[in-house]
Parts: C-alpha cells; sequence; structure tokens
C-alpha cells in the first residue's frame, strides 16, 4: 500500500516539480515525448481448433514522458519516465510506473563530449552493430504502424544498440601530416549480476562490452579507421564457473574521389576476432578457443543529386569469426521464443512457430541482449546472412544500388549477392547463396496530377539457397517474399491503407544445433514448404506525420502443408493512437 | 601516390581472399546423423573365460561402425540373472576404453555362469550375439560388515517387536551373497511404526576417506507375492559416539544412538520394489539426526550402524490395507566401500 502511494507521490512530484521550474527557466527545462494508446482484438479462425479462446483482446494506453534538464549550457540530464496503463486495469492497480531511460551529457572545455547512463553506440559493421530482423530491407513503410512500435519498445534505433555505460569523444585538428583524429571510446555493462538459483545461491557474471574508434582524415580524399570492442565476462561477480572474451579488431581505409556530379568511393577493411572462455577454478585455462578474420573490399558510385547510386564489392568472413556486438540477432529463432497472442494452437496444444505476423508486429520476440554465442535463426527467413555482413562463413560479391527519379515519379532500391561458404558444414560440399530484392515506390500523384497523395510501393526478395553431392548433402531452398502497399488520401489528411504480405518458403535445409559455446553438435533436416500471408486494410489519419490515428483490419495465415502442424488462420482488428512530440 | 597504393593493396586483398577456401568441415558429418547405419567390423570378446577373481583380468569389447550412435553392450548372468549394462555414443567401441572387470549393474551377483552377450544399436535392427563363461567371479573390495554367513555379526544387538510374524532372524531361502541373509519384518498389531532393529558395533580408525568417497552399501530384499506393505522403510543410522556400545544390557539395543550423541541418519523410503536391490549411499548424504558431536561426518569416527525396519501401521486406520500383509525389509552383505560405491567398482 505504502509503495502504491509512494509511486504515486513520485509522479506527482516529476510531472509538478519542472513544470514550477519550468515557468520560471524555460530555456533549462523541456519535455518532449510519445503517449499511445493500442488495442487489438485477435481471433482464431481455425476449424479444428476447438479449444484456443475464439478471441482475445489486449491494449494499453501509455505516456513516456521524456525530460530534458540543462544546468549549463554544455550540460543535459535526460530522463524518460514511462506510464502506461493495461485495459482492464484501475488506476494505481495495473498501472506500471518505470524510469525507462536516464542519460547525463555534457561537452567538456568545449572539446571533450561525455555521456553516462543509457547510450545507444554502434561501430563498424564487422564490430558493433545492430543489424535488421529478418524480413526488412529498405526500411520499408508497408507496416509502419507496426514498425515503429516494435523499434521504439525495443531501443531499435539507426542500428544502433541500446547500453548503459560511459562513453566520450573528442577530436583533434592538425595542420599538417593528416588532417583529423577522432577518438571515441565507451566501457558498458549490458548485463548484471544476477541469480540464477536462490536455493543453490548461484548467480551469472557482470558482462562488459568496452571499445573505441579511431577515424583520422589522412588528405582530402583518404580516411583510415580503427575499430576494437572487448566483450567480457566478469567471473569474480558471479559464481558462474567460465567467463567469455571475445575481443574484435577492425582496420579500414576509405578513398573518396569527388568531381563535379559524382563521387567514386573505395573501401577497404579487415579485422580478426578472438573468442574463448576462462574457468575459475583453473589458473591461466581456457578453453574453445575461436579466431577467425574478415576482409571486405567495396567500390560506390554515388551522383551528387541522389538519383543514382551504385556499390559493388566482394568480402570474406571466416567461419571462425565470432563478434558478439555484430553477431547477435533481435530475434531468436528457437521453440521458446514464441508469439504474444495465441503462442498455443490446436486442440494438441502445439507451440506456433514464429510466423510473418509476428515478425511484423510483436515487439516481444525482439531481444535486446548481447549474446556471446550465435544465436539460431530460421533458415526460411534469412540463410545467406542471418548474421548480417558479420555472418562468419560467407565469401562472396555483393551489388545494389538506387535510382530515385528527378520527377519524383520513381524510385527503386535493389540488392543482389552470391555468397557461398568457406567450409562446409557437416560435409564438404558448401552451401551456395544467391539473393535478389528490390523495393519500387511510385508516385501516383504525380502520375496523375492528383492533389492528394496516392502512393503505390511493393517489393519482392527471393533467396535461393543450395549445395550440391548426395542424397544426404543436398540442399536446394527458395524463399520468396512479396510486399504491396497502396495509400491513397481520401480527404485532407485521411489515407486508405491497403498493404499485402506474401511469403513462400520451400525445399530442403538443415538446421544448426549450437551447443553452450555455440558450436554446432548436431544438425535438424527440414523439409518445408510453407506459406505465410498477412493482408492489411486499414485507414489512418495523420494530423502531423509523427501524430496519427490508425485502424486496421489484419487478415493472417500460415500455411505448412505438415499433418503433424495444422495451418494457421487469424484475424485482428486494430486501433492506435499515437502522438510523438 | 596513395590512390595508386590502396588500388595495390585492394589487388593483394583479393588475391589472399579467393585463395581462403579451406577443405574443412564445420559440425559433425550429415552421414554420422543421417547416414544408413553399417557394421565395419565384427564385435570382438577380447576373453571368452574370465576369472574375475584376479583383479586385473578384463573382458574387453572392440567393434566399428560407419557412424556416431548409442550402442548398448548388455551381459546376462543366465544362472543367476545379473545383468551388467555398458553404453556409449560413439561410431567405435575402443577394447582400450570399453571393457567389463567382472561386476553388475544391478542384483543379484554374477555366479560362476555362463553369460549371453549381445550388442545392439539404438533404432536399429542390427543386434550382434555371444557368450561369456565365467571361471571365477569378481571379489568386491571393502570393508564387509554383516554377510550373515555366521550368523548375527559378534557382539550386535537384534531388537524387534513382539507382534505378528516377526522375522528378525538369519534365514538361506533367497539369500543375495553367499547362503545366508538376514530377515527383517513382519505385521504390527497395534499402532506403532518401528518393527525392530538390527545395531552393529565398528571399528574404523584406520580409514581415511572423507565423507564424499565413503559408501555403506547394503542389499535390501522387498515384496512377498509381488507385493509390498504400504510406506514400509529402512531408517540407516550412523553414530560417531565413543560411548560404549552396549553399556546397558537391559534395555534390548545398543547405546551409542540417543539424542545426546553424534549420530547421523538415512531414511531409504519407500521399499517398494519386489527382489534385491542394492543400496550405495555415500556418508556425506546422511543428515544430522543428533547434534551430540561436530556434524563433520567423520568415517574413521563411526562406531556402530544401526538398521531399523520400520512401516506405516495398519492398526488405528493409518495404513489399514496394511492389516492384510506383511513387511518385508530383509538385508544381506552390508559392505563400506572408499572411493566408489559398490556396483561401480
Amino acid at each position: 500500500m505504502m509503495k502504491k502511494y509512494r509511486s504515486l507521490l513520485l509522479l506527482v512530484l516529476y510531472i509538478v516539480l519542472p513544470n514550477l521550474y519550468f515557468s520560471q527557466k524555460s530555456d533549462k527545462i523541456w519535455i518532449d515525448g510519445l503517449g499511445r494508446s493500442f488495442f487489438s482484438s485477435d481471433a482464431q479462425i481455425n476449424e479444428e481448433d476447438t479449444i484456443s479462446a475464439s478471441n482475445i483482446s489486449s491494449g494499453y494506453n501509455l505516456i513516456d514522458l521524456n525530460t530534458h534538464i540543462n544546468p549549463f549550457e554544455t550540460i543535459e540530464i535526460f530522463g524518460q519516465v514511462r506510464i502506461k496503463n493495461e485495459f482492464g486495469s484501475f488506476f494505481g492497480s495495473g498501472t506500471q510506473i518505470d524510469i525507462r531511460q536516464l542519460r547525463a551529457s555534457g561537452i567538456i572545455k568545449n572539446k571533450v563530449k561525455f555521456s553516462v547512463g543509457d547510450l545507444f553506440l554502434k561501430q563498424n559493421k564487422f564490430t558493433l552493430y545492430n543489424y535488421d530482423e529478418e524480413l526488412n530491407f529498405f526500411e520499408n513503410n508497408y507496416n509502419s504502424s507496426y514498425k515503429e512500435i516494435v523499434d521504439y519498445e525495443n531501443f531499435y534505433f539507426e542500428n544502433r544498440w541500446r547500453l548503459q555505460g560511459i562513453q566520450t569523444n573528442f577530436s583533434y585538428k592538425f595542420d599538417r601530416f593528416i588532417r583529423t583524429l577522432e577518438f571515441d571510446l565507451f566501457t558498458t555493462r549490458p548485463r548484471g549480476s544476477s541469480q540464477i538459483n536462490s536455493g543453490l545461491n548461484t548467480s551469472i557474471s557482470d558482462m562488459l562490452i568496452s571499445g573505441g574508434s579511431m577515424v583520422s582524415k589522412l588528405n582530402k580524399s583518404f580516411t583510415a579507421e580503427l575499430n576494437y570492442v572487448l566483450l567480457k565476462e566478469l567471473p569474480a561477480t558471479g559464481t558462474v564457473e567460465r567467463a567469455i572474451r571475445n575481443p574484435v579488431y577492425q582496420m579500414g581505409i576509405n578513398y573518396n574521389n569527388k568531381s563535379e556530379n559524382s563521387i567514386i568511393n573505395h573501401k577497404l577493411q579487415a579485422g580478426f576476432s578472438e573468442r574463448n572462455w576462462s574457468y575459475k577454478s583453473v589458473d591461466d585455462s581456457t578453453s574453445e578457443l575461436n579466431k577467425g578474420m574478415f576482409a571486405e573490399f567495396s567500390s560506390s558510385y554515388f551522383k551528387i543529386d541522389s538519383t543514382f547510386s551504385l556499390n559493388l564489392g566482394y568480402r570474406y568472413v571466416d567461419p571462425n569469426f565470432r563478434s558478439s556486438g555484430a553477431q547477435t540477432r533481435r530475434i531468436e529463432m528457437n521453440e521458446t521464443n514464441v508469439g504474444s497472442i495465441y503462442s498455443l494452437y490446436s486442440n494438441d496444444y502445439l507451440v506456433r512457430p514464429i510466423s510473418v505476423f509476428d515478425i511484423v508486429t510483436d515487439p516481444n520476440i525482439y531481444n535486446q541482449n548481447i549474446s556471446g554465442t550465435l544465436m539460431s535463426f530460421d533458415p526460411i527467413f534469412s540463410n545467406a546472412l542471418p548474421y548480417g555482413d558479420a555472418t562468419p562463413n560467407r565469401q562472396g560479391i555483393f551489388l545494389d544500388g538506387k535510382y530515385n527519379s528527378k520527377n519524383k515519379i520513381l524510385n527503386i532500391n535493389f540488392k543482389t549477392s552470391y555468397f557461398n561458404e568457406v567450409i562446409g558444414q557437416g560435409t564438404t560440399q558448401k552451401r551456395n547463396f544467391f539473393t535478389i530484392l528490390q523495393s519500387s515506390n511510385i508516385n501516383l500523384k504525380e502520375i496523375f496530377n492528383h492533389t492528394k497523395e496516392f502512393d503505390l510501393s511493393f517489393s519482392t526478395m527471393n533467396q535461393i539457397t543450395s549445395r550440391e553431392g548426395d542424397s544426404l548433402e543436398r540442399v536446394n531452398l527458395n524463399s520468396q517474399h512479396f510486399n504491396l502497399l497502396i495509400e491513397k488520401e481520401i480527404l485532407s489528411k485521411l489515407f486508405l491503407q491497403l498493404s499485402l504480405k506474401r511469403f513462400e518458403s520451400a525445399g530442403n535445409e538443415y538446421i544448426n544445433k549450437r551447443n553452450e559455446y555455440g558450436e554446432i553438435f548436431t544438425f535438424q533436416s527440414l523439409n518445408i514448404t510453407r506459406v505465410d500471408n498477412l493482408y492489411c486494410y486499414g485507414i489512418k489519419y495523420k494530423y502531423r506525420e509523427n501524430v496519427y490515428i490508425n485502424l486496421q483490419y489484419n487478415l493472417w495465415n500460415s500455411n505448412f502443408n505438415n499433418s503433424n502442424y495444422p495451418d494457421l488462420n487469424f484475424q485482428r482488428f486494430l486501433f492506435i493512437f499515437s502522438i510523438k512530440l | 601516390m596513395m590512390s595508386k597504393t590502396f588500388y595495390k593493396l585492394s589487388v593483394i586483398f583479393l588475391i589472399i581472399s579467393f585463395g581462403c577456401s579451406k577443405d574443412e568441415v564445420e559440425g559433425p558429418l550429415l552421414n554420422e546423423i543421417f547416414g544408413n547405419f553399417q557394421l565395419n567390423s565384427s564385435f570382438i570378446i577380447s576373453n571368452n573365460s574370465p576369472d574375475f577373481s584376479n583383479s586385473n583380468e578384463l573382458v574387453k569389447f572392440h567393434c566399428d561402425f560407419n557412424k556416431s550412435i548409442e550402442w548398448k553392450i548388455s551381459i546376462l548372468g543366465l544362472e543367476s540373472g545379473s545383468l551388467k549394462e555398458i553404453s556409449g555414443f560413439s561410431n567405435l567401441i575402443d577394447s582400450n576404453q570399453i571393457n567389463w572387470n567382472g561386476n553388475t549393474s544391478q542384483v543379484p551377483f554374477f555366479k560362476k555362469e555362463l553369460c549371453a552377450v549381445e550388442l545392439s544399436f539404438l533404432n536399429e535392427v542390427d543386434t550382434l550375439r555371444d557368450t561369456i563363461n565365467i571361471l571365477e567371479t569378481k571379489v568386491y573390495d571393502g570393508i564387509v560388515v554383516a554377510d550373515f554367513e555366521n550368523g548375527i555379526p559378534q557382539e550386535a544387538i537384534v531388537f524387534h517387536q513382539f507382534s505378528m510374524n516377526m522375522t528378525f532372524d538369519i534365514s538361506n531361502d533367497d539369500p543375495l551373497e553367499g547362503n545366508n541373509y538376514f530377515k527383517m519384518g513382519g505385521r504390527m498389531g497395534w499402532n506403532e511404526w518401528f518393527l525392530g532393529s538390527l545395531d552393529i558395533p565398528l571399528d574404523l580408525a584406520s580409514v581415511n576417506t572423507p565423507a564424499t568417497d565413503f559408501y555403506i552399501n547394503l542389499g535390501v530384499l522387498s515384496g512377498i507375492n509381488g507385493e509390498t506393505a504400504s510406506d514400509q522403510f529402512i531408517n540407516i543410522l550412523v553414530s560417531e559416539s565413543t560411548y560404549p556400545f552396549n553399556d546397558d544390557l537391559s534395555n534390548n539395543a545398543s547405546d551409542v544412538f540417543q539424542d545426546t550423541m553424534e549420530v547421523y541418519k538415512y531414511q531409504i523410503r519407500p521399499v517398494d520394489w519386489y527382489g534385491w536391490k542394492m543400496i550405495s549411499l555415500s556418508y556425506d548424504q546422511f543428515e544430522v539426526k543428533s547434534s551430540g558431536g561436530n556434524n563433520l561426518r567423520e568415517p574413521k569416527n563411526i562406531t556402530a550402524i544401526k538398521i531399523q525396519c520400520q512401516s506405516c501401521p495398519g492398526a488405528n486406520a493409518n495404513c489399514p490395507e496394511n492389516m492384510g500383509i506383511d513387511v518385508r525389509t530383509d538385508v544381506d552383505f552390508l559392505i563400506l566401500t572408499q572411493g566408489s560405491d559398490l556396483l561401480s567398482q
């Protein structure tokens, strides 16, 4: 009871005190934030499932208040408080008040920037990088209302990892030999010591990620960079016997040639990693040592008016290259990670596998923690590069490009790549991966001379995995993904939306099963013919770009073509009111 | 100048990278997991007539197959019914590692007898068979506290209630080891859990093993006509008291298990199986019954052991079904071993 009153008091103080201060020193405190009402009503329309509830609904209201306090011009204290009320609860019961983010940042002597608290960190794509989830490419807006929620709730921001710690950066300018030298250093604790078993009084250790970057502009055309990241567990902070250590080094050189209309860029980068486990009880002992390297060369051509760009490159990533900060996935595709709605289905209480709908809509299946070992993935969704560019055991070429018509009618993005394994998995035969994807936006408003917005977007992805060999070794998996979005402004600021997402995968593959050290110990044979569909119809009223009401009807299904897994058929009614200040 | 160096570096990089393809394999071979099972050699037994009384005598096994698989070697005594099982997951049964010294996985013990040997594989129809003729049985290493071959151990004290069908005596109709065993059972006619006990004095001053490596092994026979009494069990009490074992001759029990003395206890509960079973307990598993000492469980200080027979009483409706069946918790071959339990020797 006392705790409830204390929370209430804190809330009142939090809201009132800054306002009092604001009234006097408005230039030193300012507030922004986000408010959201979310309601969904899901229904299962599977005739053979007579046990699951036919309809479930849930929702919440939340307000994230961001307070920025600037006691001096060079200091900012930032705090984000979340007040969340689940539908069906009353005030004081079911209402959560959380401190969601805290950060202090500033500048010392106008030279050194620092931040303490919640940091959003990104380095190189091989050292520290939060790669997009599967089925998401070119930052599309096919299901933008859902995507905004997934990213916001999981702190996904510009492919950065949200980590807690301290960061500083500073730079120097020179008048001879080199032009600039920039440093960025950080140390964070992504995981604190916590109890595993209260009865046995066992706990896991603290995990730290530290690193640094150095970028130097050598002259007008050349830039050099060095990146270093170290993930380390501190065995003394827990009772677990073993502790991981994973340093990653990267160095690169960038050549820029700017002409009147275009820029040509060449980038050469390489690096290496080490990973091992040490043991408390045996001094200086390590095991499961992995050492691996990577290298990449790419050349890009950009038109300065942004109408055209092309990037071509070659990449090699060693089978033993391990980089926790870059290889951690957003979604762990294993049996324990299940969707929030109807996680069990059918009269046999089967665990519902992650579907396209879950990937698009469910923020709870996403991961915010750095993993020291390779997380599991589902080859039907992302087989070529499940760990992004840092995917180990790959070598091959890639080509991507972009075209924007000058009249702003057409916008085309495309990517294609051909990779193969450096060494085989379970056989000396190696897999080949061919991927091609494109996304196009057509501005129908310009074509038909409408006064209101009218857009058509569509994208396709095709990924083919193959491996030659005997009947056991042979692999042939073909995954296709198609998106369509039609968005028309029917009244001022009122948009009619129609989107379709279809995913198909057919063929055979083997799923890697890894042990606690991330080593493959067995394979699971997979024969699949799967089709997922997601249809969304709705209207969206946009007060402003970031303030809108969205009403949607979703129809989605997964067809497994497997007698052991009945097909899924669900529908959802969705209401979102979102205000972002 | 620098741009030329850059291009040279890039060319070198590409050459190195293209040369990086390796002929290695990550993970187990697919053939080992999904391939058809095949035997690459016959099942070889190094010695078909072993004399296990010689502690160095081993029967070694060899066989190899085309994939890693769960395999099991079963050795069944055709007279005793004793069974020894050795299992593993590999593509090779290596005779340097896989052998048999005459012990058993499951009592009764092997006799001088013919044994049927079988090598089988999980989910495969292939089964390889052979025989072994045991010339002499294995001699287990340990301190035999009671084998009842010459009656009840010297100075031991037997106590039992005077109710129905009490059997606290030596018998020879179904021994685990040798010719005799000790019967502990009967039926209580009043509301009483305790049926009787056997107290045996011990002198283990020469033992230097810690409690974690010191094992108390006891064969327990249960079941009459395929049935057991409800909630029948055995308490094993171990005393480290220095008080004289039988100081008071009037009380029908030893005097070293009292509440003020250093006594440790383990309860085998329930005793609900049919036939013989070897129970092995490391001394550190015993709980403190009465903390009259330092609570350290030091084997060298053990002065006595008590085997108690108890059961849920049938009288007064605690376990009315027990009014129609006798309790049976017979024991044999109480042996103390060091380093490992009896059946792991």
